[in-house]
């Protein structure tokens, strides 16, 4: 008897982007960790975003055009924008580069997630919407982050259920017009107690509840192995 | 030995290592990020983590036989190093960096020390099991089998 199961990731049923997506969503993320970036590359990449990876808050800032410095020449960094003083003519686009949300690593060296977060909201991108990242689940960190206007704070290490989070914002985004607050979503019934909704500017931390009908298409079912 | 036995055997050692608390629900999530696009991401992770872990443990070791040690720094080693065991799901190795990381902040030499070999033997173990794993995986898609897929409640943990 033939054996079936290969590794299908479901995840493409319950992350389709929104019909009217002409273009990539575009994700700017930033962590110093090569572990970190290559999973949050995937889970973005498996909801059909364009991902750009930098390791440090000065890249990123670089990779917006916020700073003058131009002297850095690694690859991974764009450099085709300028520092400009005056806002540019849309507000999601700098120079040819359009990023629709950030999400920042918290604890870097360097610059931190909170020092990047506050250069983004007092520059011209500040209407891009910013999620920060930790490992560490610090209540204090978390309410210092929402108000310098982080829009959401997922708790390391990020997980499939973390991106139904993120939905409301590619969505949001694209839709000028769209001004619904991002639904709760329902929390992934393995995460024990870890997961911070954010409503409103409040933070409730909130047991396992029942998930969504979508999340038990996400959870691959073993099938009976044949025997012969 | 024919597919059917090697994935029930790859079945019964991924068990295991959930089992023994090498592995926990996180590595579960790498493993849902594995499809025919991505069809070594398992494998490709961790061996950044293997990378990365590496250098981690020589700059923790060339750290700690310093004359006066730079216990941040000895930390922020171990703060990299739990955070990337956290997300492949290395949890035993996660777990001795969280005791690591008490006698950093207490600035306690020789329990830094302890928990530098904890680690270590952490790795080492996780590396090896992880290797294997790796091995039982090649063995099946070389003889044109897949690897099966695991839900959390088969791993009875």
């Amino acid at each position: 008897m033939e054996f079936v199961n290969t590794r299908k990731l479901q995840l493409q049923q319950q992350l389709q982007p929104p019909q009217q997506q002409q273009q990539h969503f575009h994700v700017l993320a930033v962590d110093d960790s090569v572990i970190d970036r290559k999973l949050l590359e995937r889970l973005l990449r498996g909801s059909s975003c364009k991902v750009t990876c930098v390791d440090s808050g000065d890249k990123a800032l670089k990779y917006l055009g916020l700073v003058d410095d131009l002297d850095d020449t690694t690859s991974s960094v764009s450099l085709e924008t300028s520092s400009s003083s005056s806002p540019p003519p849309q507000p999601l686009e700098q120079e040819g580069i359009k990023v629709n949300l950030i999400m920042t690593d918290y604890c870097m060296p360097g610059m931190s997630g909170y020092d990047l977060l506050k250069r983004v909201k007092g520059s011209s991108w500040k209407d891009v919407p910013v999620v920060i990242m930790s490992s560490e689940n610090v209540p204090s960190r978390i309410s210092m982050c929402l108000e310098e206007g982080a829009e959401e704070f997922l708790l390391k290490p990020l997980q499939l259920s973390d991106l139904d989070k993120l939905q409301p914002y590619f969505v949001k985004s694209l839709d000028n017009t769209c001004e619904n607050e991002p639904a709760n979503s329902s929390i992934d019934s393995d995460n024990d107690d870890n997961v911070i909704i954010i409503n409103n500017n409040s933070i409730s931390k909130r047991k396992a509840i029942s998930p969504e009908p979508h999340h038990e298409r996400s959870r691959p079912k073993m099938k009976e192995l044949a025997v012969v | 030995m024919e597919v059917g036995q090697m994935q029930r055997q790859w079945l019964d050692y991924t068990r295991s290592l959930f089992l023994e608390g090498f592995l926990d629900a996180q590595f579960m999530q790498l493993q849902q990020l594995q499809d025919e696009n991505n069809p070594d991401f398992v494998v490709e992770v961790v061996s950044l983590f293997f990378q990365d872990s590496e250098r981690l443990l020589k700059d923790l070791t060339f750290a700690l036989d310093q004359n006066a040690v730079d216990f941040k720094k000895v930390d922020a080693h171990v703060h990299q190093l739990k955070g990337s065991s956290s997300s492949i799901g290395a949890q035993r190795v996660k777990n001795a960096c969280i005791d690591f990381r008490n006698f950093c902040e207490e600035q306690n030499i020789d329990a830094c020390l302890r928990c530098l070999q904890q680690v270590k033997e952490e790795y080492c173990l996780v590396k090896n099991k992880l290797e294997t794993l790796f091995r039982l995986e090649q063995q099946i898609v070389a003889v044109g089998g897949s690897i099966p897929l695991v839900e959390p409640t088969q791993m009875s943990f």
